[in-house]
């Protein structure tokens, strides 16, 4: 991958100049430019998660993935991952440690490893969330193999329009609740605002509800207060302090909030409620513009699906391309009377083989996914330790002259 | 009307009976259903369905089996499409009729019957679908799979139910919650291993199994017991005698055996699946809540203080070890049953999705308290998490676990473990950096030496697992000297290692007194603590070896002679026989000097060494015996040659100002940390 060798050339870049410095007073000027480069790394990073058909300004090599598709999803946790190697290099690699324990940097070191616990607490709810989705997946890979089948028949379309309407009612979208008596056992999450990391289950006879209790994060938890209280006591350095550590401190906190941000929106997850509003990326510096025109994007998006009332399942492009096949699918299999015009029948079919492609798509991407996510958490783990072990180090060295 | 001989070549002739019964049968939703021959049909319903008994049942069956041969001749030969029997409509409205009738009445489906009807029509559908289409076949084809669907969310809902049935119904995980809670600080207020008041309680528990696993032992018989009553009697399971996970009677696993295989048969896997394992998950997850099960966010574990987060840990060792322990495998078990056979697979699937779920929940955990403020106190919790994550890696085997959650597990456990030795670290360094400078008054045990102490017999306790941790994940530098003669084992190594800085810490210390015997007893004091509590704990004793405790009993000595050196030696050179002379004659003047001086030197010596403190009693008594041993013969021998010089009588009694016996027992006063020859010293 052209991105992680391009981090591998600038991490060793730091660590041979520092190397070659040797005292640690003079290179201030050579900290100037390592914060450069971190900027225009992140910079660069954020710009290839543009496509090309949108209002880029980037050259040709940049993303194909569709926007908030999967494949995106991942690129975006990559992106993640460099910044945070790198960011880590800029931190710490051949650093006098004791410069992280004085301030600005002993206030917000610990604020930055705040904000990487609720990111930990956000990537399980994610994982959670996946696997929701792949539940719904099966759910649509049923209905797709059922309609599949020629000739049709009735009790092939019965047998999709009960999953779809599971599907769908898994998914939030609440429009079958007229006449699917068929339905009454259905998997739903985001309802009630706390299915969010499992499937929560309505069920009309017997005890009651037997809803499902979430897995990942607790009842209370919700996704869009975590972004909330990262973001609350984020603020720019100023004067002296915008040309020391504490500015990579500062960009690795944006960037760390808006991708934790664009996984919520993008995976269903507990209680998202505001998301759209509650984070914001600072327009005025330079290296954040891509990451502002895709905070955009996501946030019309977010505002688009919040309109329309019903909860938003998540933004993943597959998800809303399943959501909306499903609902075609779910009218076909509903009207479905035998024998069926050949015309409707090709229709159907149409969308069949969207919805299997989307299906496959889906088992191909997210597990990888999950995988990524979990990289990412022990990524933000082990980048906390070994910080925390330079500052011990950092402490003991300095104890004896105390 | 139907007759079973419009099929052309059927071979055997209709039994008896059948006839009439096919002939009554085929007037779907004839009103005159039961009129024809009710005496005939004892099964017959009162709805517009029908109940076949079995051997006629086995006819119709027959009967589409045939049809089935035909078929698949006919697709072979390109033939002219076949004709569909009726004995397929009549296959379909038996199952539709058995549907209704569980369905209304509630009633046990003759299972049997009605899977063999399924199968038969599955079976047809995929055939009919592969033939020459024709409009007979299609019409039949569309209605069957109907029927077929229709049969196969009844078969869907009865597994839902069966799944839904067991005792727990989440009911009682609310209820016995703040009860178990309680349970539990009773528990922690004996395991506690942080603060001092509660430091000899390790002594006192050598081993942590008969501390830890009989406490939680009794906690799971006990306590837990009524809690789970209660939820068996909420959930209607009556007074059950014995609790058991998951709960199921044979026959619901048998009944769901079955339904399973159907399901599968007919293509219904994905259904199935999605049913068993969202109901299971949910059981499970039921299960572990009644026993304490409770999720945590990161964010919150961090803010919790080490008492608080001390009761979790207890209650998720606990949850984590009973899960390796029997959750996990009885939940295997029943998946095994219920997916028997060719299910193998889809069983090792659906337990390994359980079981990743599961697991992942624990691991959080450990995860999230890996990130709390290390501290050497935390020890003893952090390695009973070890153990239980080690006991779940190797618990999770018998299924489909995958490798990815084998290198999680192995992942968390490589974390605790280095953060186990980084907390030996941290005692390293809390012993090093321990430059307290007042000094323990007495000469006594220092509360350093204590605490060191008392904290590497627990760890003694954790022998093996702290074994296991320094061999996998201590990635020190080769050290520049190996001790060889030590210890052999890596533990081992770190013990020593630990007690010899806490020997230069002690040597330092012991520089504080201005009196250099003082200086010794305080060395005797420590070093005799640390001998009798490496003699007390055979773990310590098996991991640091003979030799090496060898050696301390000969530093021992030394401080001893020391001692004895420091303060009776020079009491003795004023009883040496040899200067009272002058001129080849014992001088009075000398002699009296003599006694005055050693009275002087004694009386000294007997008032500050008798507020020191020897706290170990047969230190206490081998130091008496062998100051005695030193003096009293000495002084008996030089009253017994020299008190002759002197008058008897006032100047006797003024010079000899003690008996030999009185020497005997002032000794024995010593080191008693009687503080009232301090006043006597003061006033």
């Amino acid at each position: 991958m052209p991105a992680t060798e391009y981090q591998g050339s600038f991490l060793s870049r730091i660590s041979i100049r520092r190397n070659q410095v040797v005292s640690m007073d003079g290179n201030h000027e050579q900290e100037l430019e390592e914060l450069e480069i971190f900027q225009k790394n992140i910079s660069e990073r954020f710009s290839d998660l543009i496509s090309d058909d949108s209002s880029s300004s980037s050259n040709s090599a940049s993303s194909s993935e569709p926007f908030l598709s999967i494949a995106w999803v991942r690129k975006l946790l990559d992106v993640f991952l460099c910044c945070e190697a790198e960011f880590k290099a800029v931190l710490i690699m051949g650093r006098d440690p004791s410069l992280i324990s004085k301030p600005p940097l002993d206030r917000l070191i610990p604020e930055l490893f705040d904000r990487a616990v609720k990111a930990l607490d956000i990537c399980n709810a994610v994982m959670h969330g996946i696997d929701s989705v792949r539940q719904c997946q099966k759910l649509a890979e049923i209905a797709a193999a059922s309609l599949e089948q020629r000739p049709l028949g009735e009790g092939q379309a019965r047998r999709a329009k009960k999953a779809l309407a599971g599907l769908l009612s898994a998914m939030g979208i609440d429009e079958t609740s007229g006449g699917h008596k068929s339905a009454e056992r259905s998997w739903s999450f985001g309802r009630r605002g706390g299915g969010g990391g499992g499937v929560s289950v309505t069920k009309d006879r017997g005890s009651g509800q037997s809803r499902a209790s979430t897995w990942g994060v607790p009842k209370n938890w919700s996704a869009a207060k975590q972004i909330q209280v990262m973001s609350a006591n984020l603020v720019a350095p100023r004067g002296a302090e915008a040309s020391g550590l504490a500015m990579p401190v500062y960009i690795m906190s944006i960037v760390t909030v808006f991708v934790m941000w664009a996984l919520i929106a993008a995976i269903p997850c507990q209680e998202r409620t505001g998301l759209a509003t509650h984070f914001q990326v600072p327009r005025q510096l330079g290296w954040a513009q891509s990451m502002v025109w895709l905070h955009e994007k996501i946030g019309e998006e977010l505002k688009k699906k919040e309109k329309k009332g019903a909860s938003p399942v998540g933004l993943l492009e597959e998800i809303q391309k399943m959501e909306k096949l499903g609902q075609s699918l779910l009218e076909f299999s509903d009207g479905f009377q035998y024998p069926v015009p050949e015309e409707k029948l090709d229709e159907a079919a149409a969308q069949v083989a969207d919805l299997t492609e989307t299906c496959r798509r889906m088992e191909d991407g997210l597990v990888p996914l999950q995988h990524q996510i979990r990289e990412v958490f022990h990524r933000i783990v082990r980048s906390r330790t070994e910080v925390l072990d330079v500052l011990d180090h950092a402490g003991k060295s300095s104890a004896p002259s105390v | 009307m139907y007759q079973p001989l419009n099929m052309a070549n059927q071979a055997p002739p209709p039994a008896a009976g059948f006839d009439g019964e096919m002939e009554m049968l085929s007037c779907p939703g004839s009103p005159s259903l039961t009129a024809g021959s009710p005496e005939e049909n004892p099964k017959t319903t009162g709805y517009d369905g029908y109940q076949l008994d079995d051997a006629i049942l086995s006819q119709v069956l027959e009967d589409v089996d045939r049809f089935l041969e035909k078929l698949s001749a006919a697709a072979e030969n390109d033939g002219d499409p076949v004709e569909v029997p009726d004995s397929v409509e009549i296959l379909s409205k038996t199952v539709e009729s058995m549907i209704d009738q569980c369905s209304y009445r509630c009633q046990e489906l003759d299972s049997t019957a009605f899977y063999d009807a399924i199968d038969c029509l599955s079976r047809m559908v995929d055939q009919l679908g592969e033939a020459p289409p024709s409009p007979a076949t299609l019409g039949s084809l569309n209605r069957t799979s109907t029927v077929i669907q229709r049969a196969l969310m009844y078969l869907e809902d009865e597994l839902w139910s069966i799944l839904e049935q067991p005792k727990d119904d989440g009911g009682g995980g609310g209820g016995g919650k703040p009860d178990h809670h309680h349970h539990l600080d009773n528990n922690n207020n004996n395991v506690s291993t942080n603060n001092n008041t509660n430091k000899h309680k390790h002594s006192k528990s050598t081993t942590k199994h008969s501390s830890f696993n009989s406490r939680f032992g009794h906690h799971e018989r006990t306590e837990n017991r009524p809690e789970i009553e209660a939820a068996a009697a909420a959930a209607g399971g009556g007074s059950e005698e014995e609790y058991s996970f998951p709960g199921f009677s044979p026959e619901a696993v048998l009944g769901m055996n079955k339904i399973a295989n159907a399901m599968i048969r007919a293509g219904y896997e994905i259904e199935c699946c999605i049913i068993y394992s969202f109901m299971r998950r949910n059981s499970f997850k039921t299960a572990l809540v009644n026993i304490g099960f409770e999720i945590v966010s990161i964010d919150d574990l961090q803010k919790m203080q080490w008492n608080s987060l001390e009761k979790e840990i207890v209650s998720w060792v606990r949850i984590v070890k009973e899960s390796s322990k029997s959750l996990f495998g009885e939940e295997w078990k029943l998946c095994r049953s219920v997916f028997s056979g060719r299910h193998g697979e889809v069983a090792g699937r659906l337990f390994g999705g359980l079981v990743r779920a599961v697991c992942m929940q624990f691991l959080n955990f450990a995860e999230a308290t890996m990130l709390t403020k290390r501290s050497t106190e935390k020890l003893f919790k952090f390695l009973d998490m070890y153990e239980a994550v080690r006991d779940l890696g190797s618990s999770i085997g018998v299924g489909g676990a995958t490798e990815e959650l084998a290198a999680e597990i192995e992942a968390t456990k490589a974390r605790i473990g280095e953060t186990a030795v980084g907390m030996f670290g941290e005692l390293e360094n809390s012993i090093k950096s321990d430059h307290g400078r007042t000094q323990v008054p007495s000469g006594s045990v220092h509360p350093l030496t204590r605490y060191t102490m008392n904290y590497l017999e627990y760890t003694c306790v954790y022998r093996e697992t702290l074994e296991q941790i320094f061999h996998q994940h201590q990635h020190r530098r080769p050290a520049a000297k190996e001790k060889e003669e030590a210890a052999s084992t890596k533990f081992g190594k770190q013990l020593i290692k630990v007690m010899e800085l806490l020997d230069s810490n002690l040597e330092i210390k012991s520089r504080l007194y201005k009196d250099p015997s003082l200086r010794y007893i305080f060395l005797m004091n420590n070093g005799r603590y640390i001998l009798q509590k490496i003699r007390a704990s055979p773990e310590i004793h098996e991991v640091t070896g003979d030799p090496w405790r060898r050696k301390r009993s000969t530093e021992l000595r030394g401080y001893h002679k020391s001692y004895q050196r420091e303060t009776w030696y020079r009491l003795l050179q004023f009883l040496n026989h040899e200067g009272l002379s002058v001129n080849g004659k014992v001088s009075k003047p000398v002699v009296k000097e003599r006694f005055k001086s050693f009275n002087a030197m004694f009386d000294d010596i007997h008032k500050t060494q008798s507020t020191w403190v020897v706290s170990d009693e047969q230190l206490q008594s081998e130091l008496r015996v062998s100051i005695s041993s030193v003096i009293t013969p000495a002084y008996r021998s030089f009253i017994g040659r020299f008190s002759q010089y002197l008058k008897p009588g006032r100047q006797s009694e003024k010079y000899i100002k003690y008996q030999p016996e009185d020497i005997e027992s002032l000794v024995d006063e010593l080191f008693d940390g009687n503080p009232t020859s301090m006043g006597r010293k003061k006033t």
